[in-house]
Parts: structure tokens; C-alpha cells; sequence
């Protein structure tokens, strides 16, 4: 594991750590925020920073420390659940139809198209607006948003794949789809999966802030990363530490999914290379 | 031809004492991690102007990288950690990058392995040709871009100029490279493997024009090749590289002669040779007679492939039987329908008519029909065919380890109960010259030689009747090719294993097949016991195969092939049976 980390290079080191440290304040928050992120304190509130809060409070004179480190639960749970199941089915319906490479892999590709043709945010307003906003329903929105962008990356890297011979051999044993998919193309599309699911969450964590945002997320008074820059912008130039906050906690995390993404895309690639020459 | 006349391109000054190409002490590291890997150690040769220099070897030996340091070309991590390499009275890797330009394709020009990938997909012939030669300031009218195709003997050169690449065969994309090597003059001409990829016919053909053309323009050569035949036929001298070193460097006579490292020595007597093969000196005959006389395993009746109902089938109404116990080569240039039986055999596709029925033998097996695809097959048709690959670094999923690998086949086809598996994996691991202990690894931990072992051993796991193995030799070096294949006739012997072995090589085949079938365009044309159909008479098309072999020590090529056909199909049909179940088909001069 350590060699492993090594190898990766210090982009990857300080993506990783980035997002590393954000769970952990975001699991860890009811144990360690000194407040409660919603008791509100008619007598504190607009403060900039203080020993008692670190951060300042905001207009209802609620601990902005406390809220932000609270405010990326409902995001974080909501991007892992939606990224996961996204990148999950998109990755092997992407095997599968690169695998089968017929009629099915057409009807199932168009499909991808007129999904993808549909604006994101538009799409997730609609599904919000008629099923309610809900978490289950907000996942599952995401979810069906961007499964097919993961189906159609991850068919690309399958297709090459599946015309390599080790491919042919389980075909030639009789060996089904199913154990094909599995078996010989998914492991070997990994990587392409990695570095699929890092980008793919970082623009899931911003939707999802955005929705919260837009009033469509979580609801007054959870603490919320987008929902406490929605609250907090109106009094920017007073406590302007109340929106920056969540701010950069949004920043940090995503731009660790990036800078993650990219140092496991150079490292696979870069080991790629090197077998080949070896 | 008025070759000299074209020539208006930038002079460069004269050789010093007669070497175009002078490397000296050249040593190059490649940066793995931390640590340098030496991958050329002290290598020192030179070329004169109208020579031609050979460099043979296995892959690794560090032959291509040598090659490629005279266009001052180096893989990336890779450095030259000391020596020179100088062309003409460059340095060449000294030059400031646009002298540098100059010199790549200028001075010096490299034909690559591959000219179907040399070429830009995109863009016509003419215009290709058109480019090499302006680019080097040389005047490029249509007439001396056409000159330039007719001098590599491309036929109807007008038609081609207007081609695409995908429009011309193999042979026609090498030529074209050639011609836009050869376009600026060039003093150094750097054939790297120029026509590994290419059949026996095409590359004799292609080696004639090189030589040829070399001797014409005067150029200093440098022909790089792990086929010590072709390297023998081409170069004036010769030199042997193992681990980035020149073991020897010797005239061509005299290496071949009279090798004076022991490495040298072990590289020819693994190489398989047609010409100086006794009678009979291939396999053994098997212990029961003549093997036409067994039962019959597979047999084929009026076989027929397409893949487009509208062309031309890839099989054309085959007829053949594959005993038990006996191996059966398919012999044929790429495009002859070899490749298609055997994957059809294997259920990789259906057969669009005729009949391919296999024969269950005792105990209660059925058989069936092979010309079903593997999803129609039954469990037991489908262990009793294995295909062995081509590619072994293809053909083995890099994220499995080779004890998966084997122990795939074992489940799925219930060969031992599940408790056995591990001992059985251990067993077949052995039994192909693998340590127990490989299982654990990944392929990428292994050798070529040794993943082509583990394929046989997975092909063995399902306990086969017959066994597929297309071209599995190609990619492998000669010391690896001599031990695989005699791996595999010892197995074969062990287990009563049938093998269809498809190959394009006939002095492979010669070592190791019973019977030999040759194909042309899908058809066979000529079939017979192996020592029958070296000894002739032969179908033309047989016999232009043999005679394209280069074998080392051969100091010439065999004269230039014929490019078109000579003969066709006799329009009454049959077959010529000059006895011992040699068939020729009949045929008229066309």
C-alpha cells in the first residue's frame, strides 16, 4: 500500500488527503462542532470571528464553524450514493453492450444520446418539482443524469478491450456473457472506472450544492454547504466568513477529486506505458 | 531508369575513408524508476556506402534501438551514455534539430515494420510520396512522384497515386514506404524487421527490390531482423546481438559458416530448416502406421465461409479430415482463409454450408457438429476443441493470475471435481515446464515463451480431442519457438492429441506436422504427407511458397516471384493424385 501511494506521486497524495480530510471532519462533525449547527442565538448573531466562534455567526446567530462542518453530510452521503450507483451501472452496461457489439449496443447507445441531449440541472428541477425532494429521489435522479455519460466512456475503453484475445478464449469456452463482462472486460477497464468515478463525484458534489442552492436540496434550517452560501450571500459584505466557509470546504473536496483523478489517470497510464517497454 | 537526374536536393560532403555510418562504443540506458537499465552496451560497427549491415537477434537484444540511433531517435527515458554515431561526418546527436530534420529522411531514411500504420490513413498515395520528396527540398512534378512509385515496381502506378493506404495489400503499403524512403536519396537506408509482416511470397519479392535498389543507389544499408534467413540473404556482414552487446560481427559466409560465439551457434540449430532436412527427419511416425489409416476425428465436407453474401467466400468448399493423433498444417499467405477455418472450427463463427462433423470415438461420446458456434455447441463439443493464440501477451487477461487462468476451464467444463482443481493446475503447470510456484503470478510476470506455456496449459485444463493452434509461434524467438513446439508434439504424443496447426511458415510445419494442406483465396489447392509435398511435384502455388523460402546461410534471395498469378483453376476441375494421399489440384497456365 505504501509503495503503492508512493508510486502515484504527490498529486495523488494531496487529492487523496484533501478528500480524506473532509470526510473524516464531515463524519466525525457531532462529535467535535462546538454548537449545534441549528440552535439559533438572537444575541450572537452577524459576529465575525471570535474565540468562542472561530468563524463568526450568521444572521440567525448560529455557529458558521459548526454549520460547516455539519453542511457537508447531506451533500457527501448524496454524492456517494448517486456516484457510486451511477458509475456502478454505467460501467457495466458500458461492458456489456461494448461486449455484445449489436443491436442492442445501438438501441442502448441512442438511448444515452437523448439522455445526454437533456440539460442536467434542468432534468434534476423537473424530477425535483414532481416527486418531491426527497434524498432517494434526488440520488436516483443523478443517477439516471449521468449513468449513461459513465455507459459511454467506459464502452469506449470496453470495446478495445473485448476484441483482445483473452476475450475470444472465453467465448470460444462457451462461457456466457455475464462471466465475460465480469470476469475478463471489467478489470481490465478499472482504471478507466477510477478515474470515471473521481470526476464524475465532483461534478455530482457541485449539482447536488447547487440544487440546495436553488432551494431544491436540503430544506431550512439543516445546514447545508449550498444552502448556507444561498443564505449567508445576502449578508457577504457583513460576515463575509459565513459564505466563504462552506465555500471553500466545496472547493477543497472537489478540487481533491480532481487533482485524485488526475494523479490516478497519469499513474495507470504511466504503468501502461511502462509494460509495454519492458 | 534516369534516377540521378532528379536528384537537386542539398549535397552532403563525402564519407571520410568509405563509412557512411560509423557507431562507436554507443552505450544507451534506460531510465526504469531510479535505477538505468542498460539496453546498449558498447557496440561499435560501421557501414560503407553500397554495403549492406545486418543486426540479428532476439527481441530485446537491443537490435532496434541500435537501428534507430542513426536517425538519432530514442525511445522516451531512454539516454546515450556514452559512444558516437556518426553518418557521413555528422554526429547525429549533436545536430541542432533543423539539421536534425534534414538528416531524418534526408541522409538517412527508415523503413519500419509495419507500413500500413507508416502510412497516413487519410491522405492518397501520390500525395504522400508528393510530401516526402518536397519536404526535402527536392521538385516533386507528377511525373517524378510516379517515377518514384514505378521505381519500387508498383504496377499500374498511375491508379495507385490516386489510392488510399487501405486500398493496397501488405506488400503494395511496404513498397510505397520504400518508395518514400528512397525519394530524397538518401545515403543510409534503416530497414527495421521491413517485412516481418509480411508472407513468404510478398517478402521475397519486397527483400529483391530492397537489394536492388540499394545496389543502384549506392546506399549504405542497415537491415535489423530477428530472421536470420533474411538477414543472411540481405547482408554483407552480419552482426549478433544478446543483451545490448555484438557478440560477433563477422562477413555474412562466414558467420553462417563458421559461427564463432556459442549463443550464434545455439541460434541456427533452432532455427528450422527446410532444404537441408533429410527425408523424414521431421516427427516421428507414430507407432500405429500411417496416420491416415486412424480413425477419423474431424471431417470436412465442402466447407464454405463468407463473410459477405455478396463477395467472395474466405473458404471455399474445403474438404478435409483431421485424424486422431496426427497433426494437420494449414499452410497459406494472409487472406487465404486459414485463420477463418480454424476459428470456425473453434465456433468462433458459423460455417454458411457444408458439413463439419466430429466424431465422438469410445466410451459413449457423441460428437457433433462443429459447424454450429459455440453458443449452439454442447458442453462436450465445446472441451473437445481448445484454441491456442497467436498472441500470447494478447490472449491471457492481465488481471489474472495464471492458476485463475487455468482453473477457469476446469470449472466450467467440470474436468476434475473441485477439490482437485489446485493440484490439477499445479499438475498441467509441470507438465508444460513450469515451476508450481507460477500459478501465482500475473502474465505481465512472465516471458513470451512462458505465457504461450500457460496458454497450452489452459488449453490442456479442458482435456481436448483437438487442439487449435494458430500461428503460435510468430511472436516468439527462435530458441522459444524450438521449445514450444516441441512442448507441444510431446504433448500431443502423451495425450493422442489431434492438432490443426495453421501456419505461414512452411520450415515450422516441415518439423512438425504429419500432413499439410495449402490454401490460396479460400481454396485448398494442394494436400498430402509433409515429406510427400517437399519432395513435389507441387501446385505453382505450393511450389513459389518454397521456393520464397530464405534460409540462413542462403547468401542470395531467390529470384523475384512472380507478382501476378501464373496458373488458374483447371476449368474441368479434379484433383492430380500422384499417390500416398497426395492431391494436387489440376490447373492451366494463365
Amino acid at each position: 500500500m505504501k509503495s503503492v501511494l508512493r508510486a502515484a506521486g504527490p498529486v495523488f497524495i494531496i487529492g487523496i488527503a484533501l478528500i480524506a480530510i473532509n470526510l473524516l471532519l464531515a463524519f466525525l462533525a457531532p462529535w467535535i462542532s462546538a454548537y449545534d449547527p441549528i440552535a439559533s442565538n438572537s444575541d450572537a448573531a452577524l459576529q465575525g470571528p471570535t474565540a468562542a466562534h472561530w468563524l463568526g455567526t450568521d444572521m440567525y446567530g448560529r455557529d458558521v464553524l459548526s454549520r460547516t462542518l455539519n453542511g457537508g453530510r447531506y451533500a457527501l452521503l448524496v454524492t456517494f450514493l448517486a456516484t457510486t450507483i451511477a458509475v456502478a451501472a454505467g460501467a457495466l452496461l458500458g461492458c456489456l453492450v461494448a461486449f455484445l457489439n449489436n443491436w442492442i449496443d445501438d438501441v442502448v447507445m441512442r438511448v444515452v444520446d437523448a439522455i445526454l441531449s437533456v440539460p442536467t440541472i434542468l432534468a434534476l428541477l423537473v424530477v425535483v418539482a414532481v416527486f418531491g425532494s426527497g434524498m432517494w429521489v434526488i440520488v436516483l435522479a443523478v443517477v439516471v443524469v449521468y449513468t449513461p455519460a459513465v455507459t459511454r466512456v467506459v464502452r469506449g475503453a470496453a470495446r478495445s478491450v473485448s476484441s483482445l484475445d483473452y476475450v475470444t478464449a472465453a467465448k470460444a469456452r462457451g462461457e456466457h456473457a455475464g462471466p465475460i463482462v465480469v470476469r475478463e472486460i471489467l478489470p481490465n477497464v478499472l482504471d478507466v472506472v477510477l478515474v470515471e468515478y473521481a470526476m464524475r463525484a465532483s461534478w455530482v458534489v457541485l449539482l447536488i450544492s447547487s440544487l440546495s442552492f436553488l432551494g431544491f436540496g436540503a430544506n431550512p434550517p439543516a445546514p447545508d454547504w449550498g444552502l448556507m452560501v444561498a443564505e449567508n450571500r445576502t449578508a457577504l459584505t457583513v460576515v463575509p466568513l459565513a459564505t466563504l466557509g462552506p465555500i471553500v470546504a466545496l472547493a477543497t473536496f472537489v478540487i481533491g477529486l480532481h487533482l485524485t483523478a488526475d494523479g490516478l489517470g497519469k499513474k495507470l497510464g504511466v504503468d501502461r506505458a511502462m509494460t509495454g517497454v519492458q | 531508369m534516369s534516377i540521378d537526374a532528379s536528384v537537386s536536393g542539398p549535397v552532403q560532403a563525402p564519407a571520410p575513408a568509405g563509412a557512411a555510418v560509423s557507431v562507436e562504443n554507443l552505450s544507451i540506458s534506460y531510465a526504469a524508476g531510479n535505477a538505468l537499465v542498460p539496453v546498449v552496451r558498447d557496440v561499435s560497427f560501421s557501414i560503407a556506402a553500397g554495403r549492406t549491415f545486418g543486426l540479428v537477434g532476439e527481441s530485446g537484444s537491443g537490435k532496434s534501438t541500435v537501428a534507430r540511433t542513426l536517425l538519432a531517435q530514442l525511445r522516451a527515458g531512454s539516454k546515450v551514455i556514452g559512444g558516437t554515431v556518426r553518418v557521413g561526418t555528422q554526429e547525429v546527436f549533436a545536430l541542432p534539430p533543423a539539421e536534425l530534420r534534414a538528416l531524418r529522411g534526408g541522409t538517412v531514411a527508415l523503413v519500419a515494420q509495419n507500413a500500413g500504420q507508416a502510412l497516413t490513413p487519410s491522405m492518397r498515395i501520390g500525395a504522400q510520396v508528393h510530401e516526402a520528396l518536397t519536404s526535402h527540398g527536392m521538385s516533386a512534378s507528377r511525373s517524378q512522384v510516379l517515377l518514384a512509385l514505378d521505381q519500387v515496381r508498383l504496377p499500374n502506378v498511375k491508379d495507385m497515386a490516386r489510392r488510399y493506404p487501405h486500398e493496397l495489400s501488405g506488400g503494395q503499403q511496404q513498397r510505397v514506404s520504400i518508395a518514400m524512403a528512397i525519394a530524397a536519396r538518401p545515403d543510409v537506408l534503416v530497414l527495421d524487421e521491413p517485412t516481418t509482416a509480411l508472407d513468404v511470397v510478398t517478402q521475397a519479392a519486397v527483400l529483391r527490390l530492397i537489394k536492388d535498389l540499394c545496389h543502384e543507389l549506392q546506399t549504405a544499408t542497415l537491415i535489423v531482423s530477428h530472421d536470420l534467413g533474411v538477414v543472411s540473404g540481405m547482408a554483407d556482414d552480419v552482426a549478433v546481438m544478446r543483451n545490448g552487446r555484438i557478440l560477433e560481427n563477422q562477413p555474412t559466409a562466414a558467420l553462417f559458416g563458421s559461427p564463432q560465439a556459442e549463443y550464434t551457434r545455439e541460434l541456427l540449430r533452432d532455427v528450422p530448416k527446410l532444404k537441408t532436412r533429410g527425408a523424414g527427419a521431421g516427427r516421428p511416425v507414430p507407432e500405429s502406421g500411417d496416420p491416415s489409416l486412424n480413425e477419423v476425428l474431424v471431417d470436412c465436407k465442402d466447407v464454405t465461409i463468407s463473410y459477405n453474401p455478396s463477395g467472395p467466400p474466405a473458404v471455399d468448399s474445403v474438404n478435409l479430415q483431421i485424424h486422431r493423433g496426427e497433426t494437420l498444417a494449414v499452410v497459406g499467405e494472409s487472406g487465404s482463409g486459414k485463420s477463418t477455418l480454424a476459428w470456425t472450427l473453434a465456433g468462433l463463427r458459423g460455417a454458411t454450408s457444408g458439413s463439419l462433423r466430429v466424431e465422438g470415438g469410445g466410451s459413449g461420446r457423441t460428437g457433433g457438429d462443429l459447424g454450429e458456434p459455440v453458443s449452439k455447441r454442447s458442453l462436450e463439443l465445446r472441451r473437445m476443441v481448445q484454441l491456442i493464440f497467436q498472441n500470447a501477451d494478447t490472449s491471457l487477461n492481465p488481471r489474472r493470475t495464471v492458476a485463475a487462468a487455468i482453473k477457469r476451464p476446469l470449472r466450467l467444463f467440470g474436468t476434475v471435481p473441485r477439490s482437485q482443481e489446485k493440484a490439477r493446475v499445479e499438475e498441467l503447470l509441470t507438465e508444460v515446464g513450469l515451476p508450481a510456484s507460477f500459478g501465482k503470478r500475473l502474465p505481465s510476470q512472465l516471458s513470451g515463451g512462458q505465457r504461450q506455456r500457460v496458454g497450452i496449459a489452459r488449453a490442456l485444463a479442458a482435456g481436448p480431442d483437438l487442439i487449435i493452434a494458430d500461428e503460435i509461434t510468430t511472436a516468439l524467438d527462435v530458441s522459444v519457438q524450438a521449445d514450444i513446439l516441441e512442448l507441444l508434439s510431446g504433448l500431443q504424443r502423451t495425450h493422442g492429441l489431434s492438432t490443426l496447426f495453421i501456419s505461414h511458415d512452411l520450415a515450422v510445419v516441415a518439423d512438425v506436422a504429419d500432413r499439410v494442406v495449402v490454401m490460396k483465396n479460400g481454396r485448398m489447392v494442394e494436400v498430402g504427407p509433409v515429406d510427400a509435398v517437399l519432395a513435389g511435384p507441387n501446385h505453382p502455388y505450393s511450389a513459389s511458397l518454397l521456393a520464397s523460402v530464405i534460409e540462413p546461410g542462403d547468401l542470395d534471395l531467390p529470384s523475384a516471384p512472380a507478382e501476378e498469378q501464373t496458373w488458374k483453376d483447371d476449368p474441368e476441375g479434379g484433383w492430380e493424385e500422384p499417390g500416398n494421399g497426395h492431391r494436387i489440384r489440376k490447373w492451366k497456365d494463365a
